[in-house]
């Protein structure tokens, strides 16, 4: 057998068992409830719940924000993260973050926004005018 | 609705436009079809008219395509905002320089973009009339014909649905959108450009998309010799030119993405240069896969080995270009990338330019095959080219794995369009750990290939003869990358045994390149190009570990209280007070003031480093930056600044700032928040204030006290000029801080001018108040003149007279006095007295210049008056007989004893910033490595062009 075979079936086999080693890190987006049963960090998608009190003050802690977020159940829970409050943030719709939950509290160290476009909002504005 | 005869369009544009698009569509389509039919008629004569139409066709095709780009262009110059695509991207105050940046900005200006270079290249291969040139510009025909459909704007329905067909650039804003102001006829003038975003507006928006560009077009290159390879079943003529086409391209695509990593950690403030975004893997894996191309193309050219790998590198390759294309531009990246494009409805049509190069071109290989010729010896293990086809295959593995990964958002979107409707998609849960997870064993893998692959000769020649030479140079940089790995190992922290393997790796590829061009090339230039390039990677090995593994953060916060976040939870962020020096981390950080230089706010940031004994090694100041938009409502962005050492960066970007400066709606919220308390406050006399302070340890209550020093009437306030205005009053107020034991000072004030009254408040940021005076003040401080009882007296040049108690003398006159409230007219006799006044007790001299002025036989008096004094002064007469002057002087009744204020406390403090600062040892490796590596393909292309 020429080795080249030999070799692509070792890519081959390699490739599978990436594969399902590779699987490992993905899951889906979790919620709050099942943050809290498993205690395991996770990833949480949601809406940031804008009339409840969003919380950054640099005297008390540079590296701590708090907010509120409704998951995809709609379950609400307050979202501590380690970082300053990212710019824009009032303006987003879709939140992700990724952490675990301690005392009720979502303690989260990344956050992933999305925020509308500004041409969504150039839209708005030019059918408001006139 | 009758239709509106609208005022100031200019509409000839959008016709042209349209044409061009239209003509640069057919005409795209028509080239390539021309020159498929050069290609496979046998007629020499039918063969010279084919050609003939493909050529015109294709000229036709790219003059309609830079017409298009010239107006456009045009258009954005000119501010025609009836444009939809000017009302995007440009505004009344965007500089001329950002016009570039602009155009590229949109959907559409990437695509003509892109288009630019494939016309380009395509006029460069019309120069020569060969089976190869003709191949390629035939794919660029097709490919442009698929590019153009992304601009063409056609509406269609279909099923009671409708489709979109691309997006044209030159379409008018009042066809894309319905709204009511356009049943105006005049809407041109009310509307403005929505401009570009402020994180784009620099100069690498500027740089980067047309190299990147560059690189995504020349790909079609390779690809389009591929394809003609397959078409005329010439499948080994193409592989000599093909190859510096492929140097070319990977040199234009990795500068691209070197561009963007920079880009990203210079001035976007990741925090970083690479982060396994989609977008950015979707660039790099072309690029991976585009260097397994070179390779094998490399060995098929050596050896006749490896065509049919060549081929498959090659149309991959322009593959996932156009892949990459449809990830970024569909919006099916979501919520996984930080910067894709938006949607913009195209993403069936995208679907469909993938789809039909990737089953057309697959399919087209597969078919042809068998009969590409294939090397029926086997490589032997001691040959050159085995070693390098693993590793290019182990690239391609590469790729793969980035690819799979990245496409897992594709993957949710066909289970759920089809297997599983709802299916609930995966995501990656920690993207930067899984790419690194297996990127550092291919990176192991090609940096010991990269090395000893070198010291091997293409079908092993002489390998008797050469065995002993090759075990040597092998075993000795193994044993001294072995040594080495131990010792360097030391030096990273939290780096584990698979670390050590890539240190060890990393040293071979460096160690053996060295090697091998000092021994072996000798001034070979062909010969050492591979070696810079493979050198370069060991390189950049060394500075991904640094940067990784050694990056730390220098403003953790000491002091920090922690709360629920944990002491393993990253606290990396410092606040610090306006001149107020803050120690952490050997370093001594204080926040001196910011500049406003144009629309961008710098922060100053001085850094003292001190050593054990607090003696101080190094100052330096970094200025982070924030940049607002043009109307100054809202900060767009916040770039980070950098300092640079030989062996490492400090980064420091600003990542926190009071929300109430950040956008003007903040400021509104915050200033409708505020509560302003009456004080009333006698001279001399002490008030208290009390604030709750939230501070790391809980509430702590300042009280502060008040004292009222005197009034002012020209109080110092950096917003006043008090040249500009009639009237001012301000109070002079001190207040004391006992536990900052410290006073500070402010004078709120009052002013007139033009008829109306200004308040003039100050924030004491330390003391969280804002005071103001109140309007009160204005009418207890200033008599009206009709309330002033005036009282005549007479003086000669020289005299000096007691009323009240002043001492008052005439010592001069002005024959050509100013005041604001005087136009000189031709005939005019103006005259000011200068009159010196002295208050009864004090020795200080205040000069009065009451004006007269006589024009014809009218007489108009213009009066001074002395705030400080609260004194009024006129000049009614003259009496040149006995050159006595009559002047009425009112002296104001006054009470400066009391003053009424307007207190807000507790207010959120403005002279604030949070900063962030991190040091990347090592970054220099990995700018140095990766351009080493550009170099290496730069050099090969150069000398392959000229052979």
């Amino acid at each position: 057998m020429k080795k080249i075979y030999i070799i692509n079936i070792l890519v081959i086999l390699v490739g599978i068992f990436l594969l399902f080693s590779a699987s490992k890190d993905m899951s889906t987006y979790g919620t709050f409830d099942a943050a809290s049963a498993s205690g395991k960090r996770m990833k949480v998608a949601g809406e940031l719940v804008k009339d409840k009190e969003m919380k950054y003050n640099p005297e008390v802690d540079a590296n701590a924000f708090s907010f509120y977020m409704s998951d995809a159940d709609g379950h609400d829970a307050k979202v501590l993260l380690n970082k300053p409050k990212p710019q824009d943030f009032e303006r987003s719709e879709q939140v992700v973050v990724t952490g675990s939950m301690r005392e009720g509290i979502f303690v989260a160290d990344e956050l992933l926004m999305k925020c509308p476009s500004k041409y969504k909002d150039e839209e708005i504005n030019l059918r408001n005018q006139g | 609705m009758a239709s509106i005869q609208y005022i100031g369009e200019t509409l000839w544009p959008g016709f042209i436009g349209h044409v061009c698009i239209l003509l640069s569509f057919i005409a795209a389509l028509f080239a390539a079809v021309s020159f498929y039919n050069y290609l496979k008629s046998d007629s020499e004569t039918e063969k010279a008219s084919w050609y003939a139409l493909g050529r015109a066709g294709f000229l036709i095709h790219g003059i309609a395509t830079l017409l298009l780009i010239a107006l456009v262009f045009f258009i954005m110059g000119n501010s025609m905002y009836e444009y939809n695509y000017v009302h995007g991207h440009v505004s009344d105050d965007l500089p001329m320089r950002f016009i570039f940046s602009a155009f590229w900005e949109g959907q559409e200006g990437s695509f003509m973009l892109w288009m630019f270079w494939h016309v380009l290249l395509g006029f460069f291969f019309l120069r020569k009339k060969d089976r190869w040139s003709a191949s390629v510009v035939m794919t660029l025909g097709l490919i442009q014909f698929f590019i153009a459909s992304m601009l063409l704007g056609i509406h269609i329905p279909l099923f009671g649905e409708e489709f979109k067909i691309g997006s044209n650039p030159t379409v008018l804003l009042r066809d894309m959108i319905d709204a009511p102001i356009f049943n105006k006829a005049d809407y041109l003038s009310l509307i403005e450009g929505t401009g570009m975003s402020p994180l784009l507006q620099n100069y690498w928006m500027t740089i980067h998309p047309p190299v990147l560009f560059l690189g995504f077009a020349s790909t079609a290159i390779p690809f389009g010799f591929a394809i003609g390879g397959l078409l005329t079943k010439d499948h080994t003529g193409w592989l000599k030119p093909a190859l510096r086409w492929s140097l070319f391209s990977s040199f234009f695509l990795g500068t691209g993405i070197l561009m963007g990593a920079a880009w990203a950690y210079e001035a976007l403030g990741f925090g970083g240069y690479w982060a396994w975004d989609p977008v950015e893997n979707a660039s790099f894996v072309p690029w991976i896969i585009l260097v397994a191309g070179v390779h094998t193309n490399l060995v098929a050219l050596s050896t006749g080995y490896s065509i049919r790998t060549t081929y498959i590198f090659y149309l991959l390759t322009f593959l996932l270009i156009i892949y990459s294309t449809f990830l970024t531009r569909s919006g099916i990246l979501g919520d996984t990338s930080a910067h894709s494009f938006t949607q913009m409805g195209l993403e069936w049509q995208l679907a469909g330019f993938v789809g039909f190069f990737f089953f057309g071109s697959l399919l087209f290989y597969l078919f042809r095959r068998k009969s590409i010729p294939t090397n029926k010896k086997e490589e032997g293990l001691n040959s050159r080219e085995f070693w390098m086809l693993i590793g290019s295959i182990v690239l391609f593995f590469s790729a793969a794995l980035i690819i799979t990964s990245t496409s897992l958002p594709v993957f949710n979107a066909i289970m759920d369009a089809t297997i599983e409707p709802g299916y609930i998609g995966k995501v990656i849960e920690d993207p930067i750990e899984h790419y690194n997870k297996y990127q550092l064993w291919i990176a192991v893998i090609i940096g010991v290939l990269s090395g000893s692959s070198q010291y091997l000769r293409f079908g092993g020649r002489n390998w008797d003869g050469y065995k002993k030479t090759f075990f040597t140079h092998l075993g000795i940089t193994a044993i001294l990358s072995l040594i080495g790995s131990f010792i360097l190992y030391r030096y990273f922290n939290e780096a584990h045994w698979q670390h050590q393997i890539l240190i060890f790796s990393g040293l071979f590829a460096i160690i053996s390149n060295l090697d091998y061009l000092i021994t072996f090339v000798k001034g070979n230039i062909k010969a050492s190009a591979s070696a810079f390039s493979h050198l370069g990677f060991g390189l950049l090995i060394f500075g991904i570990l640094l940067t990784g593994l050694n990056k730390s953060y220098i403003t953790s916060d000491p002091f920090g209280q922690r709360g629920l976040l944990t002491q393993d939870q990253l606290n990396s962020n410092l606040l610090l007070f306006q001149n107020k020096p803050y120690p952490a981390n050997s370093y001594m950080y204080t926040y001196t003031g910011d500049t406003l230089d144009g629309n961008l706010k710098k922060f100053n940031i001085n850094f003292k480093r001190v050593d054990d004994q607090q003696k101080l090694v190094e100052e330096f100041d970094l200025q982070p930056s924030a940049i607002y938009d043009a109307k100054f409502t809202k900060i767009g962005a916040f770039n980070p600044d950098t300092k640079h050492y030989w062996n490492k960066d400090i980064f420091t970007s600003v990542s926190g700032y009071p929300s109430h400066l950040q956008n003007i709606d903040s400021l509104k919220v915050l200033e409708d928040r505020l509560v302003f308390e009456p004080y009333s406050v006698n001279f001399q006399d002490t008030f208290h204030i009390i604030n709750e302070v939230q501070i790391k340890t809980g509430v702590r209550l300042d009280t502060i006290i008040g004292q009222f020093e005197s009034y002012t009437f020209s109080p110092e306030h950096e917003n006043i000029e008090l040249d500009s205005v009639d009237l001012a009053v301000g109070a002079k107020l001190r207040f004391y801080h006992p536990i900052l034991d410290t006073t500070y000072s402010a004078t709120p004030a009052l002013v007139l001018s033009e008829g109306l009254v200004y308040q003039y408040p100050v924030s004491l940021d330390p003391l969280r108040l804002r005071v103001g005076l109140d309007e009160s003040v204005f009418n207890q401080v200033f008599t009206q003149e009709h309330e002033l009882n005036y009282q005549e007296l007479q003086l000669k040049k020289g005299d000096a007279i007691q009323v009240g108690n002043f001492e008052i003398g005439l010592i001069g006159f002005d024959n050509d006095p100013t005041d604001s409230n005087y136009t000189a007219e031709e005939g005019d006799i103006a005259l000011a007295a200068q009159l010196v006044i002295r208050e009864k007790g004090t020795s200080e001299r205040t000069e009065s210049n009451p004006i007269i002025i006589i024009r014809g036989n009218q007489q108009f008096s213009i009066k001074d008056y002395l705030p400080a004094l609260g004194l009024h002064t006129r000049f009614n007469k003259i009496d040149p007989k006995t050159e006595t002057m009559t002047f009425s002087i009112a002296q104001e009744e006054r009470n400066l004893n009391s003053v009424n204020l307007s207190i807000a406390q507790n207010v959120p403090r403005s002279d604030l910033l949070v900063i962030e600062s991190i040091v990347f040892p090592g970054i220099n490796l990995v700018w140095l490595g990766t351009c080493m590596m550009l170099f290496g393909l730069l050099l090969g292309m150069i000398v392959r062009y000229k052979h």
